[in-house]
Formats: C-alpha cells, structure tokens, sequence
C-alpha cells in the first residue's frame, strides 16, 4: 500500500503537487487523469523519487518517508526496487538488444545470474509477445513494440508496483491497442498498476480507481464509476473536453 | 646517391625509430590522457557541492592551463624547467625526469584535458531518459554511467577522440625537441648527414601519413562495430 500525507512540491513558484494526500492500493489499477500540467507525471515520478517533493509523507507498506528530510540513498534505491517507471518515450537502453534490456536490471541490481535473468527475460517478452525480437537493437521496434519491451523491463525487477507515465501517449491510435491489451491483462492479474492517461475509455474500462489531479490538487478521488457519473462541474467540463463534446 | 637510395636506405631507420618511440609513447599517452579525461569528466558533471567544489576548481584550472598553453612550451616546462623547480628540505635537485617519462607526462596531460571536453559533451548529449530509466530500475549512479550511460558517450565520442589521437601521433614529433630519438629527430640526424633535407623531411611526412591513414580505417572500422546498435532496418 502507498500512502501520501500532504506531499507538496514546487517548480519556481508553480506548486506542482499542493498538499496531496492519496493512497494507492495494493493489487488494484489506480488511473491519474486531469489536464496537462495539472502535476500528474510530477505525482507518478514522486513515487518512484526521480521527482523530490519538499514536504509530507509517502508511506510503502510500513516504511514511512518524510519529505522534508534529506533522503538516504539507501531509502531512495529501496523504494526505487518496488516501484518501476514506465516512460512515455519508452526509454529503452539503445545500445543493448531487446533481450539484454529486460535483464539488465535483473543482474545489475537483482545479483541474478545471468542464465536466471535471461531465462526470466524470455518469459517476460513472451507474455508481451516481443519473444521473437530478443535480439533486435531498440532502433529497430516500433513505439508499440519498443513500450512493451518497457513493461517487460519492469516486470522484471518484480516491483510490487509498475508506475505508467503516459505509456500509449506517443503511439498510433491502432499501436495504442497492443500496449492496452498488455496492461489489461496486467490488471486482471491483480499487479498492482499506476497509470497516468489521457486515454479515458480505456481508464474507465481498466481502473479500480480514478484520481483526478487539477492545479496540482486532488479534485477527485474514489471510484472510476463515480468519477465518470460525477456531477462536479470540473470533471463534467473534463470529460466533455476530453471526448470532444463541447466541440 | 638517387633519390630511391637515399630513401631506401633512410626508411629502415625511421621505421624503427617509429615503432621504438613514436608508436609506444603516443599509444602510452593516449590511454593514460583518456583516464584523465573520463575523471575530469565525472568530476566537472558531478553536482556535489561542499568541499567538493576546492576538487571542481582544480580539475577546471587543469583544463584551462593545458589548453591555453603551447605543447612545445609545455614540454619544454616538463623537460628543462621542471629539474630547476629547486624547494628546500623538500626537493633539493628539483624534478628531473628523463625524455621519454618528461614527454609521457606531458602528452598525457595534454590529451586529458581536451579529451575531457569531448567526453563531458559525449556524456551531457545522453538523453535525461536513459539516466530515469536506468535509475527506475534500482541503479546507483555509479552503475548507471558504467552499464548505460558511458557505452552510449564513447560511441558519441569516438569520431572526435579518433582525431585527437592522430594528432597526437603528429605532435609526437615535437618530442624532438626534448632529446627523444623519435622519428622526426632520426630524419634530422640522417638529413645532417647526406645534405637531404627535401627528400628526408618528405620521407617522414609519409611516413606520418602512412600511419594517420591506417588509423583513419580503423576509425571506420570502430564506428561500424559500435554502431551496431543505431542501424534501423
């Protein structure tokens, strides 16, 4: 279970994330939504600490972080091993094949062996159905392809959570879909999932629970299906805009 | 005496003056000035602060005095200058090297810090991506610059440092200067003798070319291999 208690930050003067206190249940999907800018990614990259905020708390299971105290690598490494990014612009590592990818982090930072890792490497590109472009180069995917070798990479490490910022953001429409279908089957899995979208079906369609972030505030924070039948103007002016009914 | 003779007969000695010195002290100072170079590196990129910053200020001085300074000078300090740096108790006969260790030094040095500049460049044109992915992934920094972020730099930096190495194959010569017997001192020696200057001093300039040519392939060669990665199909 994550749990943030009144976590701030700033940019400058902007508050990227203003006094935010959420949960993010174990084994369930939880979608962040809100406009662009709204602090969303800062949120999702908080929980894996490549972002710092100043002040609050973030509590994983029962080891408590507080903010306002410099963090020990020690603590930054340790959250970071149960909680895995997976990026918008996929990030994958271009000088290493496909294979090599999903075991790096297994033999880096795990001490797997690397028969052990590589054996879970396989595993893991056939249940994201890359296994027959192990040995490609990054350059050669397409971003379809190049993001589900990104999960797999993640899954890897066995985080307890998989964080997703923006994962299908860069991808055709129709690419979109075998990405979707990949993280769909996560989530029926019961892996515990954080996803910052834009894509509402497919939130309302994979989400235990929807946050809906706005000016770095949380304005929403409960059920997909009462986010999406909710009468707040806000997110009624949200959702007209995001499926283009007020065009 | 043609012109083929003289050759004929100068080349054997070049050529072995070449592989004695020109060769071993270029190889020799490159691989020492590339160490330098990724420490000077890591050292101007590092963001700690504190007393950190006394170490920042000496690997900046460093880059600056080599490159706002002639070699030939340089070498002349190292080799002539340095046995006069006379301190009581401490170094009473000052610091006095031989040739070869004096010009060592030096085209160490010298290599390290403008290598250091195209490495640093090399480093910072990774994108921010690879440093969070990698550090999503439980990486310490140290881990991330060995295993991702340092493969991908020496691939950016292989065309430069290429062409840093083959000008200090060149400037080798300037050893010369400091009593080695390196390749260009053993074509003046033979050209004092046989009253050939042109046809000795073209003999070695071909002789540079021969080896700078050489290494222009391999060159290519090394940036096909590490450039494995960025073909597309």
């Amino acid at each position: 279970m994550i749990n943030l208690k009144n976590v701030s930050k700033t940019f400058g003067k902007q508050h990227a994330l203003d006094n935010i206190s959420l949960q993010f249940p174990k084994n369930k999907t939880s979608v962040i939504v809100g406009p662009s800018g709204s602090g969303k990614s800062t949120l999702l990259r908080s929980l894996n600490l490549l972002e710092t905020p100043e002040t609050g708390e973030y509590d994983f299971n029962d080891e408590s972080i507080d903010f306002s105290k410099k963090l020990s690598s020690k603590t930054i490494l340790n959250i970071r091993r149960k909680t895995s990014m997976v990026f918008q612009s996929f990030n994958l590592f271009p000088h290493l094949t496909v294979l090599k990818n999903v075991m790096e982090g297994q033999v880096q930072v795990l001490n797997k062996s690397k028969e052990e890792a590589k054996e879970i490497a396989e595993q893991l590109l056939d249940k994201v159905g890359m296994l027959d472009k192990a040995d490609a180069y990054p350059s050669q995917l397409s971003g379809g392809q190049a993001q589900r070798v990104a999960i797999a990479r993640s899954l890897a490490m066995h985080p307890e959570y998989i964080l997703l910022d923006e994962p299908t953001s860069a991808l055709d429409p129709e690419i979109e879909l075998e990405v979707l279908k990949v993280l769909l089957d996560l989530a029926k899995e019961k892996q515990s999932l954080v996803i910052v979208t834009h894509n509402l079906t497919f939130a309302q369609r994979v989400a235990d629970k929807i946050v809906f972030i706005e000016d770095g505030k949380v304005g929403f924070d409960g059920d997909t299906k009462d986010f999406f039948e909710s009468d707040d103007q806000r997110i009624k002016d949200f959702l007209a805009a995001m499926t283009l009914q007020n065009i | 005496m043609s012109a083929w003779d003289i050759i004929r007969d100068a080349t054997p000695q070049l050529v072995s003056a070449c592989i004695a010195y020109t060769i071993p002290i270029a190889i020799v100072s490159f691989i020492i000035g590339l160490t330098i170079a990724v420490i000077t590196a890591l050292v101007k990129i590092s963001h700690r602060g504190g007393l950190f910053n006394i170490v920042k200020a000496f690997f900046y001085f460093y880059v600056w005095l080599f490159r706002s300074t002639p070699l030939l000078v340089q070498l002349f300090i190292v080799f002539f200058g340095l046995p006069y740096l006379r301190i009581a108790g401490i170094l009473p006969d000052g610091i006095r090297l031989t040739p070869v260790v004096a010009g060592i030094i030096t085209f160490s040095l010298n290599t390290g810090a403008y290598a250091s500049e195209t490495i640093r460049g090399a480093i910072l044109s990774i994108p921010d991506g690879q440093w969070e992915a990698a550090y999503s992934l439980g990486m310490t920094k140290r881990k991330v610059l060995w295993r991702i972020i340092l493969p991908q730099a020496s691939r950016v930096s292989l065309p430069p440092l290429s062409n840093e190495f083959i000008g200090l194959v060149k400037d080798t010569s300037l050893a010369a200067s400091i009593t080695i017997v390196e390749m260009f001192e053993v074509s003046q020696q033979i050209a004092a003798e046989n009253y050939q200057p042109l046809i000795m001093y073209i003999l070695v300039a071909a002789i540079y070319a021969v080896i700078c040519s050489v290494l222009t392939i391999l060159q290519s060669y090394l940036e096909k291999r590490v450039s494995r990665y960025s073909v597309s199909n």
